[in-house]
This record gives structure tokens, C-alpha cells and sequence, in this order.
């Protein structure tokens, strides 16, 4: 699998951050989309999230991103909304394919004659939790080399965090790419176990474990060790057992 | 090892190759019959994510102290050094202790183990994770053991890549991402389970499996609907309707 190092993660930080500084504006998923397009050779970047529990538009690079987005919701299917149903990555390098045209009958005709060749849907979610995505489209077909796919993932995962730390009420930038620690399963196991000990869907009981860690001053993996061992629980009137 | 149970292993597993199939159960069946052929204890199937971090996609065995030994494997122990080198890595005799991994090797013997084996997962020139073997017992792990636990990371790693494109790491990474993606789902739902029904994550679960095997469903479609409310958490219990079993 494409695949990169901290080190990688931190460069692509760097491009977001450039380009903020360009446009003399703070980072956020809208600079987050320019740089991409800057940096991956792709003619635009969408970025849905989720309200309504339809694909939304966050931001778009160019109105052919926000068109897209518009289809899918309209038609009821193609990448974004397969993503939201549940479903992984979808890297398209020919929507006018065969099989692209198959998997989507109705979205892909639209989108090819709407000026998309190729379409590159990443999801940005933690389990259950489906933050967003983003959607990086090009005029002409052809794969991701897997420098750039490896790349795009790095966008993706910054993307993720940026998303995150909003529902938490988190201004975590300049943290270390390592202050979230969603490789420890003991921290999506507590994650769905404060969901049923305050009533939350796992999006906000998620926030909740982070905001409180944050407030705490505790690390996250040690916070989520201590609910799962039950030595400590979330009570909807405070926090303390 | 039993030649014929061997047989119906590798029958069993072609057979869910053919289906549409869901990966996390399909890499739980085979961790299960690992230990099964192998004459191991426990065994467990890492994947290397986006990051190249270890993660633990099936194990044959929830329970807290394993999971915590194949979690440590971030930093150092046998997983990470058949990742690393795309070779097997194997102590036969963890009690001896170890230079290589002092934090690991303490902590598998804490656990009762004696010997442990790392066999990376390897498509082409790429590795993309690791199974790992522990025994209770000391000693090397026999040839023929050897051979078939290669033969199943051969499957696993069939199973992740149903080859579709001439990218294969377009493919790879869509497989990935999908099978990293629903451990968590599942992680999620454990802890949803475990607090609601006051068990431990174990038997979460197993319950979480046993439910999506009597209904014929995909695991992580069960976690899923067990997060959004589809399924009530104390129908888990329930044995599955239709299926002829008594109820006392």
C-alpha cells in the first residue's frame, strides 16, 4: 500500500502551511484543498462533510468540485456516497470506463459529461465515525502514481485531524502528528464505551475523550486505558467516578 | 498435523474467497484455524497502515494482555522485524530472554508464552504485515507447521487483494484502508457491547461474531448496525431465529 513516514506527514503540513501563508489566511480545509491541488497535479479538490447525513460541500477548489458533489447527492450514488455508506477509498482512473459507468450508471455519465476523466474519493473517518471527504478530481484519465497516491493519503489524514479537532473544540495546530493515537484500539474501544455511558453516537462521545484529556492534561491512550479497564467512567453529570 | 483438517481448511477458505466476502472475519477464521493446524496458543494478523504502524486485524483471542503484546510490536518485537526485513523471525525460547526486544520479550513471558514466531505477509516486492505465533511451550516451531502457517499468509494476503487493476497499489490501498477501517468500526462496537451488557471486550466480541455468523452477516456490518441502533444490543444474546435450536 502507498504508504508514509511522520517525516512525510510533517512536509505536507509544511505545503498546507505555505500556502495559508500565501494567501495570508489561517490553515483550514480550504487551504488545505488549494495546496493539495498545487502539490498533486489534480485540477480540483472537494472536501464533503457531513450534516444532513448527505455529502455536503465543506469546500471546493473550482465549481466542477462542487458540481460533483451536487450529482451524487442528486442521483444518490457514486464515490462520496458509497464512502458515506460505509464503504473504503474509491480510486478512479476512467470514469467513462466500463466498469466505472457499471458501478455507477447513473452518476458517472454525469460527472464525465460534466468534465471529470478521473476521480479519487478518500474517505475521513475513524470506524464508525465518518468525518468527511475528500475528492480529488482530474480532467484527463490516468491513475495516481504511488508517490502522489502516497501523498494524497498524507492530505487525507491532515484533513482527518483538521476535521477532529473542530468536533472537539481542539485548536491543535503546531501539535505533534502523534498527539492522536488512532492506531491504539483501546482508544476507539472506550470511544464506544463512553458512547453508551453518556448517550452519544460515537462522533460526539469521541470529542468528549478528547476534550477531556485535553482539559486533563492526560494523554489520550492513558485516558482510554483507564475506561476500558473501567477504572474510570463518563457520567452524564461530570466526569469523576 | 492432522492432514485431512488441513484439507478442509484450505477448502473452507476458497470457498469465502469466492463470496463476497468480509475481510476482518475471513482473517478471524484463518488466526483461528492457525492455531488449530499449528499447534500454537494464540495467534494474531497485523497490517502495516498508511503509516507503516502495526495493526492488529484478527487475533484468536481478545483478551487484553495479548492484545497489549501485539500493540507493543510498534516499537519493537518479531512482528515488527518480519515487517521490517520481509523475512520469518521466531525465539523459541522467550524465557532466556532477550537482547533483541527486552520490553516484548518480558512482556510475552508475563503472558505465559515461551516461544513466538513473526511470518511477514509479502505481495510481490511489498510487505504489508506480519502474522505472529506464540506457544506456551518452548521450541522451534516443526517445518511442516512452517510451511502451512506460509501457505496461510499466502491466502491472507490473496484474501486483502482481489486483484481487479493493473495498479495494484491503487487496489492494495482501497483493500487496506477498508480492512484497517472496519477493525476500528468493530473496535467501536466492542466497547459500546462490553459497557451495555457489562462484559469484557472478549466477550463482547464474541458475541459481535457469534450474532453476525447465526445471521449470516458481515462482521462489520453487525458493529455498524450495533453502533447506529439497528441492532439492540441485548439481541446479540439471542440465538438466531429460524434455526431450529431449542430454547429451554
Amino acid at each position: 500500500m502507498a504508504r508514509y513516514t511522520t517525516g512525510r506527514l510533517v512536509q505536507v503540513g509544511r505545503w498546507i502551511a505555505e500556502k495559508a501563508a500565501e494567501l495570508d489566511v489561517p490553515v483550514s480545509a480550504a487551504t488545505l484543498c488549494r495546496a493539495a491541488v498545487a502539490r498533486l497535479g489534480v485540477s480540483g479538490a472537494v472536501l464533503t462533510v457531513d450534516t444532513s447525513g448527505w455529502p455536503e460541500v465543506g469546500c471546493a477548489t473550482d465549481v466542477l468540485g462542487e458540481r460533483l458533489v451536487e450529482l451524487q447527492v442528486t442521483v444518490g450514488e457514486g464515490p462520496a456516497v458509497d464512502i458515506w455508506r460505509g464503504g473504503g477509498p474509491a480510486l478512479i482512473d476512467d470514469l467513462d470506463a466500463p466498469s466505472s459507468q457499471a458501478r455507477w450508471p447513473l452518476f458517472a455519465p454525469l460527472a464525465v459529461e460534466a468534465g471529470a476523466a478521473a476521480l479519487f474519493a478518500l474517505p475521513l473517518c475513524v470506524g464508525a465515525i465518518r468525518v468527511g471527504v475528500l475528492s480529488l478530481y482530474r480532467l484527463d484519465a490516468g491513475h495516481l502514481d504511488a508517490a502522489t497516491l502516497t501523498d494524497s493519503l498524507a492530505f487525507a489524514e491532515l484533513a482527518l485531524r483538521l476535521l477532529l479537532d473542530e468536533q472537539a473544540n481542539l485548536n491543535a495546530t503546531g501539535g505533534d502528528a502523534d498527539d492522536l493515537p488512532l492506531h491504539n484500539p483501546q482508544v476507539h474501544q472506550a470511544t464506544g464505551m463512553v458512547a453508551a455511558q453518556l448517550g452519544l453516537g460515537m462522533a460526539d462521545a469521541f470529542a468528549h475523550l478528547r476534550a477531556r484529556a485535553f482539559a486533563e492534561q492526560v494523554p489520550l491512550s492513558g485516558l482510554a486505558a483507564d475506561v476500558v479497564a473501567r477504572r474510570r467512567r463518563f457520567d452524564r453529570d461530570g466526569g469523576r467516578p | 498435523m492432522d492432514g485431512e483438517r488441513l484439507v478442509e481448511t484450505f477448502v473452507e477458505l476458497a470457498d469465502t474467497l469466492v463470496d463476497d466476502f468480509d475481510v476482518i472475519d475471513f482473517l478471524h477464521m484463518l488466526v483461528d484455524r492457525c492455531v488449530e493446524l499449528l499447534d500454537v496458543d494464540a495467534a494474531g494478523l497485523l497490517l502495516a497502515d498508511q503509516r507503516g504502524r502495526l495493526q492488529l486485524i484478527a487475533t484468536s483471542n481478545e483478551q487484553a494482555r495479548l492484545l497489549e503484546l501485539f500493540q507493543l510490536q510498534n516499537d519493537e518485537g518479531p512482528c515488527l522485524d518480519a515487517f521490517a526485513t520481509g523475512t520469518r523471525v521466531s525465539h523459541p525460547d522467550l524465557a532466556q530472554g532477550g537482547r533483541r526486544w527486552p520490553r516484548f520479550t518480558a512482556a510475552a513471558t508475563e503472558a505465559g508464552f515461551g516461544a513466538v514466531d513473526a511470518v511477514p505477509m509479502r505481495l510481490r516486492d511489498e510487505v504489508i504485515g506480519a502474522l505472529n505465533l506464540f506457544r506456551t511451550r518452548s521450541g522451534e516451531l516443526d517445518a511442516a507447521a512452517l510451511r502451512t502457517a506460509t501457505a496461510l499468509v499466502d491466502i491472507a494476503t490473496i484474501g486483502l487483494l482481489q486483484q481487479r487493476s493493473i495498479h495494484h497499489h491503487q487496489v492494495l490501498t482501497e483493500q487496506l484502508q477498508t480492512a484497517l477501517n472496519s477493525r476500528v468500526t468493530v473496535e467501536q462496537a466492542k466497547g459500546l457491547v462490553a459497557e451495555r451488557l457489562h462484559v469484557d471486550m472478549d466477550t463482547a466480541f464474541t458475541a459481535l461474531r457469534r450474532y453476525a455468523r447465526g445471521h449470516n452477516l458481515k462482521l462489520s456490518l453487525v458493529a455498524h448496525d450495533v453502533i447506529t441502533g439497528e441492532i439492540n444490543t441485548p439481541q446479540l444474546l439471542n440465538p438466531p431465529t429460524g434455526t431450529g435450536q431449542l430454547r429451554r
